[in-house]
């Protein structure tokens, strides 16, 4: 137990933002899903529904001095990092507004200002970031935490496993989450990971893993507070393996032969927002008209994005040299 | 008399929860769940159990038995049968060990040894019926499974199902704690805790502060977890007729160094402690909250519920392996000849039985 961090209550107010958050991440998901089907969306997009509780359990627990690292599955830690849902949109649908310019889209959604180190189509990239910039925070003494999200997939990466041994050498405030949704791609982890939990591998590298309910954002939360708390408090990083299942294929337009019929038990019986809503009712923490306000909010909010993201430029062949490293 | 069937459930999941962060428990491997399966199959083998039942899991203690198994068929010493439940589906819940336990008295186990935590254990309980129950800790913060190696508890298990240890004799009934709470009912084997936790979340319990009340079946002074603390003002073993109980307040004078967790050692006040008597109803004394049963948060309750807690005198049937043991040397079971090693006999379960005593 750190007795010298403060943890974050969940005040009515911060329940409020948490749902908030979650139903925004699902809406906006949702949202793309059917976009993509009509063709308005270029490239590849990579859905996270179904996995809200992670990202908003584990980012509710930050503030302006931490920094996450996010992977190909981005939207959701993005949303629950706070980037703006207009641009994000507008960056998925390619335009000028968008995050990036419309320059990277869904896989490269970046906001620095946020504390957001990006998105990443590299599998596995995520995890060396953040030990640069826990590494900073140690350094400056800000007390500022850094997270990484990975999948099972990218649990199996050099990157991951390498970047877990250099925090725990250099004490790092590093916290790993990852997310086992049961698929790399289409290769089930239960065949690619070769230990039998993700967490158990942090025993080799010397720091705590624990494995936590991913649909459940209770547990996720207080697991991610612990972990954060111990962090900041100088003892080191942690390993966080979200165990749970993502409601879309591995991209959208994956015909999912590899898997039966988990998605709909999950939908039905272990949802995060319906197990949420469910939670806080039974308690008399807030009460259904609350959260019917924030779905109706969060509907219009996600229909202005789409809509101002058809309606926003396209960026120009000018822009194409400009936010580059090396002038041509 | 039918076959001498032994039943073995085994919790994927026990040893990995948030305590590992919050205190300094460590992770149960899988490995030595498996290994530990492994080493009761040659105790049954070497006691002429014949079939033995399997839980099946995705944690990957399952896959690793199977493929010791197989592995087996070649070598000398004998393995019972084994088969493995058809686990469909596997929710990767504690609804598995319970489906598990399930089968098992049904297919006629004569004694089911459970590797896990209490938590395990108390699942495994509620599912056993009257068949004798040998809990092994494989979790965090046992009190009612015991670490013991498990070959001799494999030898135990064997013993009690061959039949040649009568099970009356080495068996006893443990206490049972039962919490109401509106319409919703769960038991506990060691104890029961109030929390002004607001929601089940990471499930464990490590923060006294936020404990109100605590009820007891048995309180062992050599205890780890909440029990511990009654364990230390007014010790009541596992045989005793009564339970007890005790409120907490953080600020109360009198305050017990009780260790929580595995590596947390704090301070925690005590405010009543009374004792508990089989069937008498204890009123939670709070209007929200979580109830925690074995250590785990388990119920939400709000206003109006109203959540009570009794004692019952019939728990599960727990096998004392110490008991099986010693009524085996005093029986002679595990003696063989060993002037005739060739012979039918030492292959034969309990082959040449002696009876008398060899000073």
């Amino acid at each position: 137990m750190t007795d010298t961090v403060e943890r974050k209550a969940l005040t009515r107010e911060r329940l409020l933002d948490v749902y908030r958050m979650m139903r925004t991440i699902r809406e906006f998901e949702e949202r793309v899903h059917t976009e993509f089907a009509t063709g308005g969306i270029p490239g590849f997009v990579h859905l996270y529904a179904g996995e809200e509780a992670s990202a908003v359990g584990v980012c509710s627990n930050l503030d302006g001095r931490d920094t996450i690292a996010s992977t190909h599955r981005g939207h959701g830690h993005c949303i629950a990092r706070g980037v703006d849902v207009g641009e994000m949109m507008a960056e998925i649908y390619g335009r000028k507004t968008g995050s990036c310019h419309g320059k990277g889209g869904s896989m490269h959604i970046a906001d620095l200002s946020k504390g957001m180190l990006g998105a990443n189509g590299i599998v596995g990239g995520g995890p060396p970031l953040i030990c640069g910039t826990a590494l900073a925070a140690k350094l400056k003494g800000t007390g500022g935490v850094s997270v990484a999200f990975f999948g099972d997939g990218g649990s199996n990466q050099g990157t991951t496993l390498e970047s877990m041994n250099l925090a725990s050498v250099w004490n790092l405030p590093a916290i790993f989450v990852a997310e086992n949704n049961g698929y790399a791609e289409t290769t089930s982890s239960t065949w690619s990971v070769a230990s039998d939990n993700i967490a158990d591998r942090a025993a080799g590298f010397g720091m705590p893993g624990v494995i936590v309910d991913g649909f459940d954002f209770f547990a996720v939360h207080e697991a991610a507070s612990e972990a954060i708390a111990r962090a900041r408090d100088g003892a080191g990083p942690t390993l966080i393996e979200m165990k749970f299942t993502r409601y879309y294929g591995h991209f959208e337009g994956d015909q999912q032969t590899y898997r039966a019929s988990e998605v709909e038990h999950a939908r039905a019986e272990l949802d995060c927002l319906k197990r949420f809503a469910d939670r806080v009712t039974e308690t008399g923490e807030l009460a259904r008209a609350d959260l019917d306000a924030v779905d109706a909010e969060v509907a219009t909010l996600i229909d202005q994005a789409v809509a101002g993201a058809k309606a926003a430029p396209l960026p120009t062949e000018a822009d194409l040299l400009t936010d580059v490293y090396v002038r041509y | 008399m039918g076959d001498a069937i032994v039943g073995v459930v085994a919790n994927p999941l026990s040893g990995r929860d948030i305590r590992r962060l919050v205190t300094q428990a460590s992770v149960f491997p899988t490995a030595e769940k498996a290994n530990m399966i492994q080493r009761m199959l040659t105790a049954f083998g070497a006691v002429g159990v014949q079939r033995v039942l399997l839980s099946t899991d995705l944690g990957g203690i399952s896959a690793t038995v199977f493929r010791a198994i197989e592995r087996h068929r070649d070598q000398d010493a004998r393995w019972p049968e084994a088969d493995f439940l058809d686990g469909r589906p596997i929710r990767q819940t504690a609804q598995d060990t319970v489906d598990a336990v399930r089968r098992m008295v049904t297919a006629g186990a004569r004694v089911i040894v459970c590797l896990g935590g209490d938590g395990t254990a108390r699942v495994a309980a509620s599912a056993a019926g009257d068949v004798p129950l040998l809990a092994l800790s494989t979790g965090t913060n046992n009190v009612f499974p015991a670490v013991r190696e498990a070959t001799i508890a494999g030898l135990a298990a064997g013993l009690l199902a061959t039949g040649v240890v009568p099970a009356e004799d080495v068996t006893t009934r443990a206490k049972l704690l039962e919490v109401r709470a509106g319409d919703r009912t769960e038991t506990a084997l060691v104890d029961v805790a109030v929390s002004t936790e607001r929601h089940v979340g990471a499930r464990a319990v490590w923060d006294p502060a936020t404990v109100t009340q605590v009820f007891c079946a048995f309180a062992e002074p050599d205890a780890i977890g909440l029990s511990s603390v009654l364990g230390q003002l007014s010790p009541v073993a596992r045989h005793e007729p009564y339970g007890v109980t005790a409120r907490l307040a953080t600020g109360a004078s009198r305050q017990v160094l009780a260790a929580i967790a595995p590596g947390l050692v704090v301070p925690v006040g005590v405010r009543g402690i009374e004792p508990m008597h089989p069937g008498v109803v204890h009123l939670v004394d709070a209007r929200a909250g979580v109830i925690a049963v074995d250590g785990e948060r388990e119920l939400t309750f709000g206003p109006g519920e109203q959540p009570s807690v009794r004692l019952r005198a019939d728990g599960p049937r727990c096998v004392d392996v110490a008991a099986v043991l010693a009524a085996s040397a005093r029986l002679g079971l595990l003696r063989r000849t060993a002037a005739d090693p060739g012979s039918a006999d030492t292959d034969r379960p309990n082959g040449g039985v002696s009876a008398r005593k060899e000073f």
